[in-house]
């Protein structure tokens, strides 16, 4: 097959890149590497952020450069965001704690700019209205699979945080689980002393016959 | 998108319903062994032994690899250290192993500098889809995951590092809950635990399919917390010591600066993750930006061991198609819960829940024997029959249970419940690496390692879920250890260097220089030589002042 080329603007520069190729790895072959930072280039540590505008004018805006396909005639700006601490989780979080911790919670004007700047498409500004009535279940899961690349906070006019707010209102509900660790009763550590025994032969060959048997029955 | 596929995709649709419920085709223990020495690309005849160092003229192990073990170091000859920070104790790596000791640090009292060549959390754990290990219900026991592990690593692991491993597996989970992971539960509230391959009994915990990604947020932002302080987008050049065998620092380039940072520490950690970006044999990787294997030479240089580098994981679901997201992992939760690899006539030949090991083989025998898939890019394949499992478990299960994935193909137009996904094995995992003991030390004095870094807990072959348990028991394991043995500090200098490079030239090697860094691919310019002016000892202009005192942490609200 003919690989199409395809021309963008990166930064001021004109590159040619494939068609089907990220702008990351379009910059990498271009030897521009350097001009977006870059961690994982798989779409979840949240680097590579840019702008994007297109040539036939349809709507372009903050972007993954990783995930990112090249289109003729793209501009591509670099827009990293510093990454910042969200602040100690609370154990029973309520809304109260959370404007403590967040004075800006309240200053949100609902114009969209954060969700429209996800690109994990978190429905963001529902969750910050969510937040301020302390709806927290919702808000975790909201922010399940949110990257922490910090974008909804650079667009906002008003300094609300909200990705750091999610990570706050996800880690406070998280902190209150636990296991049910297996009790270390006498009988227990009897039975783990000998199993030990048992898989811990000496012999290599012996070792390894026994675990496969092992690992069928569960015990010796 | 899949227009050039579609005579495949009604294949495969037509057999669905009748497949569903079908158990998948069994192989003997022998056809298994068979498969892997045929055609895992351990087995590819590609390796040769290393000439230099500890394992010189040992059992063969990836050119590639054995290429940059040789190489010369990045550092000029003339280059001579002074100490720019100085702290207690050193971390190097910014992933999940590194985090967990700078966590387990926190209290120590001890001054703790952790350093990157990213940034913090940008590294292989943040990409872990699928989930954690440990053996927490009551049919399990560290015992049953130890089995499993060993039989899945064929009988090979390190019986002490292993053992060790699974018996941390539940307080590990505590100790993550404790700092606010959320792990996915069952409709009755109880942890869910799924099967992956090669467990004998469900034992892996998740968050969705960004199990990683929750691990990691997680991990930076108590890091971010806890006011340690950081050192990012600095590249480890090199290990420095004292002459007598004491690894006592480092030498960083600082990349956004173009500098050169000379730390002295008293002890060194090193959690500098494995080398997907190798790219062994032309494969493609899961792994991130920076996954070169760094640590493995600078380690190499200081005279440790490395163990099991001979062996590397080929995950066998890496993407095939789009181009775009070649090589990307698609978790094998995603087989746990029940997609099934078919070949190009519609039809399963393997075991979707065997070792990775053994698919990853099987996978390329079907290829390689004409019935694979080709890409519009030339790229091969078989087919994940993903909405197979919308069917048995119910529509919207993969959205629920795999977000990443549903978003990760939806961007290329590709929808995981509708149409199968293309894989083919990438590089995914290093299973060998720096010889540990039990508390994370390596044979050289004011030297520690965990996480993908080190080797030999995993054999030769590991289990899904066995890393970010590694990562984390072992990154806390070297904190302890390095509270309770730290060395005095000692004079900084480059001696182990010299004699390795001394030995470079009465073994007469040439060529290139390491470590790598970066992806050949990227293309990143690393030239040392004119940052060194010929007369200066130090290499930056610190003051007197900066150059004693700690290094100041960043502002939190900044």
């Amino acid at each position: 097959m003919q690989t199409t080329r395809i021309n963008l603007n990166v930064a001021g520069q004109t590159i040619q890149a494939k068609e089907g190729e990220t702008i990351i790895h379009a910059l990498w072959a271009a030897g521009m590497a350097d001009a977006v930072s870059t961690g994982c280039a798989g779409g979840v540590c949240g680097a590579c952020t840019v702008t994007v505008r297109y040539a036939d004018g349809k709507p372009g805006g903050t972007e993954l450069a990783c995930l990112c396909p090249v289109e003729e005639g793209m501009e591509v700006f670099p827009y990293p965001v510093d990454s910042i601490a969200s602040g100690n989780p609370e154990s029973s979080p309520d809304v109260v704690k959370l404007q403590t911790a967040f004075p800006t919670l309240n200053r949100c004007t609902k114009c969209g700019s954060c969700t429209a700047a996800c690109p994990m498409q978190i429905p963001v500004m529902d969750s910050v209205l969510r937040m301020q009535v302390g709806k927290f279940d919702e808000v975790s899961e909201d922010f399940t699979t949110c990257i922490h690349c910090g974008l909804c906070r650079a667009v906002c006019e008003d300094r609300v945080k909200p990705h750091n707010m999610g990570m706050w209102v996800r880690r406070s509900l998280g902190m209150g689980a636990s296991i049910e660790m297996i009790e270390k009763t006498e009988e227990e550590i009897k039975r783990s002393k000998s199993e030990w025994a048992y898989l811990l032969s000496e012999d290599a060959e012996e070792r390894l016959k026994r675990a496969k048997e092992f690992r069928v029955k569960g015990f010796v | 998108m899949l227009e050039w596929a579609l005579h495949y995709i009604d294949l495969i649709e037509e057999s669905r319903k009748e497949r569903s419920d079908q158990e998948p085709p069994e192989l003997s223990e022998d056809e298994k062994e068979n498969l892997i020495a045929e055609f895992h690309p351990d087995h590819s005849a590609s390796d040769r032994p290393v000439q230099i160092g500890a394992n010189a003229g040992g059992t063969p192990i990836p050119q590639e690899l054995a290429d940059l073990l040789e190489a010369d170091s990045l550092l000029p000859k003339h280059f001579k250290p002074a100490t720019d920070i100085e702290t207690d104790v050193l971390i190097i790596g910014g992933g999940g192993a590194g985090a967990s000791a700078a966590l387990e640090l926190q209290a120590s009292g001890l001054q703790v500098l952790l350093a990157t060549k990213l940034r913090l959390g940008d590294a292989n754990t943040v990409m872990a889809e699928g989930g954690i290990q440990a053996a927490i219900s009551s049919e399990d026991s560290p015992r049953r995951h130890f089995a499993d592990a060993y039989v899945g690593g064929h009988g090979d692991n390190r019986v002490d590092l292993l053992k060790q491993l699974c018996e941390a597996g539940p307080e590990t989970i505590q100790w993550l809950m404790s700092l606010g992971c959320q792990f996915d539960r069952n409709p009755d509230g109880s942890f869910r635990q799924r099967s992956g391959g090669g467990t004998s009994t469900p034992r892996v915990m998740a968050c969705r399919d960004i199990t990683g990604l929750e691990i990691m947020r997680v991990l930076r932002e108590a890091v971010r917390q806890s006011g340690t302080p950081l050192l990012e987008n600095h590249s480890a050049i090199e290990l420095l010591d004292n002459g007598e065998g004491q690894v006592t620092g480092a030498v960083f380039w600082n990349r956004k600066d173009n500098k050169l940072v000379s730390v002295s520490a008293r002890a060194v950690l090193l959690a500098t993750g494995g080398s997907g970006q190798l790219r062994l044999q032309g494969f493609p990787t899961s792994n991130h930006f920076g996954a070169t294997g760094d640590g493995l030479i600078l380690a190499y240089r200081q005279g440790c061991k490395l163990d099991h580098v001979d062996t590397f994981q080929f995950h066998p679901s890496g993407t095939s198609f789009p181009e775009a997201l070649a090589g990307q992992l698609v978790t094998e939760a995603i087989r746990s819960i029940g997609a099934q690899i078919l070949n190009a006539e519609g039809k399963r030949f393997i075991d979707e829940l065997t070792y990775r090991d053994v698919v990853a083989s099987a996978i390329i025998k079907e290829v390689v024997e004409g019935r694979g898939i080709k890409t519009p890019s030339g790229r091969y394949g078989v087919w994940l029959d993903t909405p197979v499992i919308e069917m048995k478990q119910g529509p919207g299960t993969l959205k629920n249970q795999f977000p990443g994935l549903v978003h990760r193909f939806g961007r290329y137009g590709i929808d995981p419940t509708v149409h199968p996904i293309l894989v083919y094995p990438t590089l995914h995992y290093q299973n060998g690496g720096v010889e540990i003991d039990l508390q994370g030390r390596t044979t050289i004095k004011g030297l520690w390692a965990a996480g993908e870094v080190s080797g030999g807990v995993h054999g030769r072959n590991r289990l899904m879920g066995n890393s970010l348990l590694d990562i984390l028991v072992y990154g806390r394991k070297a904190a302890q250890s390095i509270q309770n043995q730290l060395p005095e500090r000692a004079a900084l200098g480059l001696s182990a260097l010299e004699s390795f490079r001394a030995e470079r030239d009465r073994l007469g090697l040439s060529g290139n220089q390491s470590p790598q860094l970066f992806p050949v691919a990227a293309q990143v310019k690393v030239n040392l030589e004119e940052m060194v002016a010929d007369d200066s000892s130090s290499t930056t202009e610190t003051s007197p002042q900066s150059a004693s005192t700690a290094f100041e942490p960043r502002d939190p609200f900044a």
